[in-house]
């Protein structure tokens, strides 16, 4: 069965490497001030997020691709490939207060639900172990594009696949080979020689 | 230049990651620059190594930095850092960890550092201190981001003008070999995009 956004979210908080036992009734405030969660089709563009929404969301179920306008190919280009049980937002409009420059599309049919900036910023003053919460979940996200930062420097493009095969399983088992080129940052005839060479399909 | 300057410029590049509500907020980030020291750094000297045990928030007052990653044996250069940035191993400054980076400094530098002890004891006792701390992080997630679109560039023309588009200066600070294991391209490859470029 299904794990309810409650225990997701809980879930979340208790994985994160600051999190001790003392800070559980911050973390049920939080739950209790999320939004219901919304569902949205595959294909679809989260237009919750749009600006100016400074609110924190989480992926309950499904996969989203974070998208931005790539201004030296005159394209949308995906950035990212997001997990269900992740927080994502607007960055640039929660930390400079600027249009954002991304935006979220469902890959598959998604799950979402928020907890809104105003209620974030309330329950911050009222339970100071969130703003630990808040930079511990923030670092884990800084470490993974530190590491997924290497992986993009990698010259050889197996090494790049063998990667995100062995580092982000999970993302590697759903994602389409047009997805995985601009998650690894190679063209499509890259990806496709070098599958070709080693004889092998993605899956 | 005096160290009066110094102290305004280092005030300022504070001041740019920090919102300032009232002027006593003013007067505590004005004491924190003051707290800074100033040291020159030759190329090939480093800002810190995989052996510092003690992390510092460096400013960059002239001068340019390279800092890599160590993944097993091999290090990769990460980034950059240039004139009116901040610099940290954020090992050592925000988990407490040993480095798994280090810095090294690629063109004759100036910079403004204070100890991690003076910093976190700011960050504790001082009602900015939080905003800061979350500022350094958001700061250092901005830039990871902003590398991560060169990187996603598929062709070496489009990673340095990603590259110049991030850092104004980049080719006139950073060495060329720096530059192409930067921008994951070889050297040939990179000297090849740099004529096409200037030829338009």
């Amino acid at each position: 069965m299904a794990k309810s956004l409650e225990q997701l979210v809980y879930d979340f908080f208790r994985g994160l490497p600051a999190y001790t036992t003392d800070m559980e009734d911050a973390v049920k405030a939080i739950i209790e001030n999320f939004d219901q969660p919304l569902i949205k089709k595959k294909g679809a563009i989260l237009t919750e997020l749009a600006p100016p929404n400074k609110d924190f969301w989480f992926l309950c179920d499904g996969f989203l691709k974070e998208i931005y306008k790539n201004p030296f190919m005159n394209e949308d280009a995906l950035f990212n490939f997001i997990p269900p049980a992740s927080i994502f937002v607007n960055e640039d409009s929660l930390f400079y207060n600027k249009r954002p420059q991304h935006y979220y599309k469902a890959y598959t049919d998604v799950t979402i639900a928020s907890l809104s900036n105003e209620k974030f910023q309330e329950l911050k003053n009222k339970y100071p172990a969130i703003i630990k919460l808040y930079l511990s979940g923030t670092a884990e996200i800084q470490k993974n594009r530190r590491s997924r930062l290497l992986m993009l420097r990698m010259s050889n493009t197996q090494d790049k696949i063998d990667w995100v095969r062995d580092q982000r399983g999970d993302l590697y088992k759903i994602m389409d080979r047009v997805t995985l080129a601009q998650y690894i940052g190679v063209s499509r005839a890259s990806l496709y020689r070098a599958f070709d060479k080693k004889g092998k399909s993605q899956f | 230049m005096s160290y009066d300057k110094d102290y305004d410029i280092i005030h300022e590049g504070l001041s740019q990651h920090v919102q300032l509500e009232t002027s006593g907020d003013q007067e505590a980030l004005r004491s924190l620059a003051k707290r800074f020291s100033v040291r020159t750094f030759k190329e090939g000297d480093s800002l810190w190594d995989l052996s510092t045990n003690s992390g510092q928030l460096h400013f960059i007052l002239s001068g340019a930095f390279a800092e890599y990653l160590m993944d097993g044996r091999v290090s990769h250069l990460l980034r950059f850092y240039s004139k009116n940035g901040f610099a940290y191993s954020e090992d050592l400054i925000l988990y407490s960890a040993r480095p798994a980076s280090y810095a090294t400094c690629l063109v004759e530098a100036r910079v403004a550092s204070i100890p991690a002890g003076a910093l976190a004891e700011y960050l504790m006792n001082e009602e900015l201190g939080g905003k800061l701390l979350t500022s350094l992080i958001e700061l250092s997630m901005t830039e990871y981001r902003n590398t991560t679109y060169e990187m996603l560039q598929t062709n070496g023309i489009n990673r340095i003008h990603a590259a110049i588009q991030q850092f104004p200066d980049v080719l006139d600070l950073i060495p060329r070999k720096e530059l192409a294991d930067y921008l994951g391209i070889s050297r040939a490859s990179l000297f090849r995009s740099l004529k096409q470029i200037a030829n338009g």
